[in-house]
């Protein structure tokens, strides 16, 4: 081992900082939790866990390297890694985090609080760690560090028959998926010799040529990395879980599983098939198996939306109508890590060319915001003598509860993606990912361009949008046009009503002005390392 | 590095000695031990269950939960042996400076064994109600 593997490796414990203080408050949640049982001390404790989380995550800076040796030590060594997409992600998360914990406030008894929220802190430390995982060991932690508080929680809030049903379906499915995914990085492993990321993207790409030339057994990794990701994001064939267990569970729990998953999955599969633009010096690389991946992606996008939106249509359920809808949302994502191996060579993302990825990126943050807040608005008129579960329940919200049918459609609205809100502007870049993709050969490009077949998918994407506006709208128009069947009761403030503002906002600000967000996906997706040479280091570099 | 036999020499002597001593247990056994009998000693041991009869019982749920400590702390020592035998022995030159993060790493993770401990503790579950 020489000093530069060496100094990495100690590196980059600043780096797991905020994932550290994330570990320590759910502790003290789990220990406190045995002395006092009281939902709002135990809220107030997770929420400023997350805020510790994020402070530290603030004041930890992008790692700069005086020396390339000293950064490829890094890169290739280290089992962390902390670039712009992990900081953008770990923040999201700490924030979603936070909009779950005001979430489930109430909605939690105050003997479980304790332990509910004891769980949602690993869960988010969890989340944090794909974004920054460096490594085939570290991300499958990360993944199962997400995946067992899971099980915990969906136990934990309902424990009648269809909760019990929702927690054995998502435990036996979730480990199933898992032992696909280690199948596949055991193939992985064996093909590159290393569980690094960047040493298997090394090992796997070929400089010259790009498709042939790779065995089959790569092909294999990809399919069934795909598919155990697929899972936690809901891809069909992996999505039939998502209706009855988002039903079966409490609603902060189904709300959790429509973000916190899918996050997780979408980052860990653009970190593991090497969706990112490159720009290190002296490395020339290509996304793994670009074709075939590009391919693969195609097809589960166009099934995935598709289904998802056609299903949407036949629920009454207002739970398994989200569920459809986030199937068919992670679909709409899918497009742009199909277009991404052909962009990414080409084009450095900025203004208004993408490389699909970082639509992705800025698709995750809306689908999340809009996503919670729907299920939020639903948690904040449930009673327990009255739970909203059917479209019907919702009928003449705009007399009883003005503000929150408003606030409703606006989530609607932005799910199926009109103007002015953040689910606009997400479809919109996902969109323009899928027309930049030249449909003649340029000189410039490795890859052999497919004839038109992104417009297509594109024209998919589109048709599906029409397809889902018919369902949202359905909820808009039983909101407004109907008369209550059965007037609700009148809901008390608390901080679910937090939650359903905050979730408003990010969908409204995003939607009006995404330019930061849009900044800041764009620069994240980009592989970047600072080597940035110090009087010091011209010293002491090796010859 | 070539093949050499008596660098196994400690294992074959292990090896005797635990046969032998296992023998010599059930000698030992067999020659000094009293002889009771009952119906319940004669039956082949399976770890306190009928031997015959219906395989699917009811279990009592404080059996899982004595087994999931039981694991922890298992895994807990599947992980100490390989810091016990390595983290200092292999460690040398400039890796020497990885040491101390390793420590520090052991013990977060025996503290929070240790808050799992204390949590299982408080929650009753060696109470064996």
């Amino acid at each position: 081992m020489n000093s530069e593997t060496v100094s990495a490796l100690i590196n980059i414990f600043p780096w797991i900082i905020p994932e550290c203080v994330l570990g320590f408050f759910a502790c003290v949640l789990f220990l406190g939790g045995t002395w006092r049982t009281n939902r709002h001390l135990w809220g107030a404790v997770a929420l400023g866990g997350l805020f510790a989380a994020a402070v530290a995550q603030l004041l930890t800076p992008l790692p700069s390297f005086q020396t390339k040796e000293a950064a490829w030590a890094a890169l290739f060594a280290g089992p962390v890694w902390l670039d712009r997409m992990a900081v953008l992600l770990k923040m999201v998360t700490i924030l979603g985090g936070g909009v779950l914990v005001l979430f489930s406030w109430d909605e939690v008894s105050d003997e479980h609080a304790a332990e509910y929220h004891g769980c949602l802190l690993p869960l988010v430390a969890g989340t944090c760690f794909p974004a920054s995982a460096n490594d085939l060991v570290t991300l499958f932690l990360a993944l199962e560090l997400i995946s067992i508080p899971t099980y915990i929680l969906l136990y934990l809030v309902r424990t009648d028959d269809a909760g019990k049903e929702a927690a054995v379906k998502y435990f036996l499915l979730s480990v199933f998926s898992s032992a696909l995914l280690l199948f596949g990085f055991s193939y992985l492993y064996g093909l590159s010799g290393t569980t690094n990321l960047q040493g298997i993207a090394d090992a796997l790409s070929p400089r010259d040529r790009v498709d042939e030339a790779l065995p089959g057994m790569a092909l294999v990794a990809v399919v069934m990395v795909v598919a155990g990701l697929g899972f936690k994001i809901t891809a069909v064939p992996f999505h039939f879980y998502a209706p009855d267990v988002y039903q079966g569970t409490s609603t902060g729990a189904a709300a959790l599983l429509a973000f916190i998953p899918k996050l997780a999955g979408f980052v860990a599969l653009i970190r593991l098939l090497g969706l990112m633009p490159f720009e290190l010096p002296d490395i020339d690389r290509r996304p793994l198996l670009a074709s075939q991946v590009s391919t693969l992606l195609w097809i589960i996008a166009a099934v995935t939306m598709t289904l998802g939106n056609v299903l949407a249509l036949l629920q009454d359920n207002v739970k398994r109508l989200l569920a459809y809808s986030s199937v068919a949302h992670a679909g709409y994502m899918l497009i742009g890590l199909s277009v991404a191996p052909y962009l990414i060579v080409r084009t450095v993302p900025g203004g208004l060319s993408t490389v699909g990825t970082d639509a992705v990126l800025f698709y995750l943050v809306s689908y999340g915001a809009m996503t919670i807040g729907a299920f939020a608005v639903l948690e904040y008129l449930s009673t327990r003598d009255r739970p909203v579960e059917t479209v019907d329940d919702l009928a003449g919200l705009s007399k009883s509860h003005p503000g929150v049918a408003l606030l409703m459609a606006l989530f609607m609205f932005s799910l199926i993606g009109l103007p002015a809100t953040a689910g606009f502007i997400g479809k919109f870049l996902l969109f323009v990912g899928a027309f930049s993709v030249p449909s003649s050969p340029g000189a410039e490009t490795v890859l052999s361009d497919p004839p038109n077949l992104f417009r297509l998918l594109a024209l998919i994407g589109v048709l599906n949008a029409a397809i889902g506006g018919w369902y949202y709208l359905r909820i808009i128009a039983v909101m407004y046009l109907r008369t209550p069947l059965q007037p609700l009761a009148k809901p008390r403030v608390s901080p679910r009503l937090v939650a359903v503002w905050i979730c408003a906002a990010v969908t409204l600000l995003f939607g009006l002005y995404p330019r930061p967000l849009v900044d800041r996906s764009q620069a994240a997706v980009v592989n970047k390392v600072e080597v940035a040479p110090g009087p010091k280091a011209m010293s002491n570099a090796p010859d | 590095m070539d093949f050499q036999l008596s660098t196994y020499y400690p294992i074959f002597l292990f090896v005797i000695l635990i046969v032998g001593l296992a023998v010599s247990i059930l000698i030992a056994a067999h020659v000094i031990g009293p002889r009771r009998k009952t119906p319940v000693k004669e039956m082949p041991y399976e770890s306190g269950m009928d031997p015959i009869g219906s395989a699917k019982q009811r279990f009592d749920i404080k059996f899982y939960l004595i087994a999931i400590l039981f694991l922890v702390f298992d895994v807990e020592l599947l992980f100490l042996y390989p810091w016990a035998v390595s983290g200092y022995e292999l460690f040398k030159g400039e890796a020497e400076r990885l040491q101390t993060p390793i420590f520090w790493e052991l013990l977060v993770f025996l503290v929070t064994l240790a808050v799992a401990y204390l949590y299982a503790w408080r929650r009753g579950v060696f109470k064996w109600r």
